[in-house]
């Protein structure tokens, strides 16, 4: 493939009332459509009609403590994903599952069978689930130690493609895609290792170009093909027919976001609390710890952590820049511009596309699609037919042989 | 005389014999709703076989949860009960998986829990390592479920935006269950359905035993060998446990061969005789034979003999909503 017909890959992310912490009370949203199953078939049709790469649903065996003040996950994803297969032909189907939480013999029956019954269309995307609330739903006080976390996703996820290359009959597409979102330094081996889509969260273009090289560079030491490896990065999209209609739209986002939730949030991923922390200083760097020995979700902690150090935010800065949103850059502008900035980072070598997760569901996605993908599509940088029916041809990735799969040393309990 | 009817059938990933697809299936649900049948019930093994190895091959039959909530998709106006073991799965996950597919369909679903083995992940922490004793994992198992589904009431989402509450999280609560096997804190993460929670059948009361059946489930299903003797079995255990016999609804099963049967309204009258001699409220029946039989009973037969289904699948089966009754069963440590 020539660098000029490389194509962008792009997967909506369905974080059931959208990414922003006041998504659900942005005027003229039904505030819990996200409860509703219609919420997500059909945004999944709408998502096909743009001939997107895939549907992506986030998900943890947990209700979330900020109920109160914000929408949460609330559907199993592959009891969704097996109702949108049932309702569309084309667009592929990524569900997050976790590695800590599930048995491997019966992941990797239901992830098959899911993939066989939807023509070769889904992904798993493999999530290790941090937070203890999590761990006492299965027994557990606390949650393991992140290193144990994921030595046993590896090993899981290592059973899980084992089973499924044991499996007759195979899907259209072989096996399941493996996707994994950890950018934290035990996630990153993962994801070199075994991962063919990343989905990872970066705010700056140069630290995305390093990380996304990085990757490849692991995947090839693990003997891979570098193009084996998909990089997604998170995208917040805030759109509006003209640069001031936009700031308008990001402006009325930060006034429906209940403050009890961006600071709870924000404690939540930072691991200290804000309480007596004045709302118009920086929040001091020696409360924060470094992220290796960071508990919770490293990822997020990290992003958070960087732009404290570099931007130096006071308080309540800090609170309006993540709106609750958790830490996936957030780009606020007309169509035109939010294609150039995909554009910029896609020709920068910062990322093969997107996960993008739309301000509002499903205003924001049907701007998305509506008035983004075209402009893409003009540009010859996405895809205006979908050239073959499997999540794997969508993202260009073969089949690949199973380096590194057969040894494995036995499954070590989360505990 | 008319009852409510469920219909069994089990989809195949790679077909052999007379086994269905799930294209098959999505054309019996589709038949079967027409013809008033309460409820599909999709097993996970083989009807009529000896399940295959774990690894697959020809005839492994696809998770009954995917199925269900691929045919649901395609047809919504049906009941369907989902067979799930307690093998390999940690019960907070089967209690959002069935609950979900609940909600998806408006409260028209239901699970058969069937005995079983302990998961990986629960194992790994529970107080009684190794299999155990398979009757006292269910009850622990199906209390989990029913307590997780009524953990976060319909009632506490409000999505008031005004005020930003989302949810009244006081009416949200840890169900906090400690048991031989299952050590569970919850709260779930989404809604209670329009029936309330999902309709928890047993069928193997052979192995569960009759109180702890009675003690938690809202449907038994019996072999035809055990019909003779279920009402009165089942009249007994309620005395013991202490529900009210229109709380359970009690449904006997019965294979049948289209391809052998002459006469459909002989063979109507058979299965009608069948429920009222037993003092049954239901009829399970598992036809074998191919698609072609499968809907060949359904027309000929089933229209004849359902009953009208309601709205949800407690209404179809005629088991009350819960009312929280089922607070502990003495199964907590």
């Amino acid at each position: 493939m020539t660098a000029s017909d490389r194509k962008l890959h792009l997967n909506v992310n369905i974080l059931n009332a959208g990414v922003f912490g006041g998504s659900w009370r942005f005027p003229g949203t039904d505030p819990l459509a996200s409860y509703g199953i219609e919420h997500y078939t059909s945004i999944a049709a709408k998502a096909e009609q743009a001939k997107l790469d895939a549907v992506f649903l986030a998900d943890g065996p947990v209700l979330d403590p900020s109920i109160r003040h914000r929408t949460g996950n609330n559907l199993e994803p592959t009891t969704v994903l097996a109702r949108i297969a049932a309702q569309t032909e084309r667009i592929g189907l990524i569900a997050t599952l976790s590695s800590s939480y599930n048995d491997p013999v019966e992941v990797a029956r239901r992830l098959g069978d899911l993939d066989l019954i939807s023509g070769g269309r889904f992904g798993w995307n493999v999530v290790t689930t941090a937070g203890s609330v999590a761990a006492r739903n299965f027994g557990r006080t606390g949650e393991p130690d992140h290193g144990l976390r994921y030595r046993r996703a590896a090993s899981f996820v290592e059973q899980v493609v084992a089973t499924w290359t044991a499996r007759q009959p195979v899907s259209a597409q072989g096996r399941p895609v493996i996707v994994q979102a950890g950018g934290s330094t035990d996630g990153k081996r993962l994801a070199a290792r075994v991962g063919e889509v990343i989905f990872s969260a970066e705010q700056d273009l140069d630290k995305a170009r390093a990380f996304r090289t990085e990757l490849r560079d692991g995947a090839q030491a693990y003997g891979r093909h570098p193009d084996e490896i998909v990089v997604l990065p998170g995208l917040s999209t805030v759109l509006g027919s003209t640069d001031a209609e936009a700031r308008e739209r990001r402006e009325l986002l930060d006034e429906v976001l209940p403050d009890a939730y961006a600071r709870g949030r924000l404690s939540g991923q930072l691991g200290i609390s804000l309480d007596g922390l004045p709302d118009h200083e920086p929040i001091p760097l020696e409360l924060l710890p470094d992220p290796d020995v960071a508990g919770g979700s490293q990822t997020f902690y990290r992003v958070v952590r960087d732009i404290i150090v570099r931007e130096q935010p006071t308080l309540r800065q800090l609170l309006k820049k993540l709106s609750g949103g958790g830490g996936h850059r957030i780009v606020v502008g007309t169509p035109e511009q939010v294609a150039d900035d995909i554009e910029r980072w896609f020709r920068g070598g910062a990322a093969d596309g997107f996960n993008v997760m739309p301000d509002v569901l499903p205003s924001g996605f049907d701007d998305f699609a509506d008035q983004v993908v075209p402009v893409l599509q003009r540009r010859g940088l996405f895809r205006t037919e979908y050239e073959g029916t499997t999540l794997r041809d969508h993202l260009g990735l073969g089949l690949p042989g199973l380096a590194g799969v057969t040894e494995r040393a036995p499954l070590e309990a989360a505990v | 005389m008319t009852f409510p009817v469920v219909i069994t059938i089990a989809v195949a990933g790679d077909p052999v014999d007379d086994q269905l697809t799930l294209a098959d299936a999505a054309v019996v649900a589709d038949t079967a709703q027409q013809a008033g049948v309460s409820a599909l019930r999709l097993l996970d093994q083989p009807v009529g076989t000896p399940p295959p190895g774990p690894s697959g091959g020809a005839g492994r039959i696809v998770d009954p949860t995917v199925a269900v909530a691929y045919l649901a998709g395609r047809q919504g106006r049906i009941g369907y009960l989902v067979d799930v073991a307690t093998t390999h799965q940690a019960p907070y996950n089967t209690a959002r998986r069935v609950l979900s597919i609940d909600r998806a369909t408006d409260g028209q679903a239901g699970i058969v829990l069937r005995a079983g083995a302990g998961d990986e992940v629960s194992d790994a922490v529970t107080a009684a390592p190794g299999p155990g004793d398979p009757a006292a994992r269910w009850s622990d198992y199906a209390e989990v479920l029913t307590r997780l589904w009524e953990s976060f009431p319909r009632s506490a989402l409000i999505g008031d935006q005004d005020a930003a509450v989302v949810a009244d999280h006081t009416a949200i609560r840890a169900i906090d269950h400690v048991g031989e096997f299952y050590r569970v804190a919850g709260p779930l993460d989404g809604p209670s359905s329009r029936q309330g929670r999902p309709v928890l059948a047993v069928t193997d009361v052979a192995i569960v035993g009759w109180d702890r059946a009675a003690a938690l489930a809202d449907v038994i299903l019996v072999e035809s060998e055990e019909a003779p003797t279920a009402a009165e079995a089942l009249a007994n255990a309620i005395e013991r446990v202490g529900r009210h016999r229109r709380e359970i609804t009690l449904i006997g099963r019965l294979p049948v061969d289209a391809r052998r049967e002459a006469n459909a309204e002989q063979l109507a009258e058979r299965l009608a005789q069948f429920v009222a001699a037993h003092g049954l409220d239901g009829l399970e029946l598992l036809p074998v034979g191919g698609v072609e039989a499968v809907l060949s009973v359904l027309a000929s037969v089933v229209t004849v003999l359902a009953e009208p289904p309601g709205i949800t699948l407690r209404d179809s089966l005629g088991v009350p909503e819960p009312i929280g009754q089922l607070v502990s069963t003495g199964t907590r440590a």
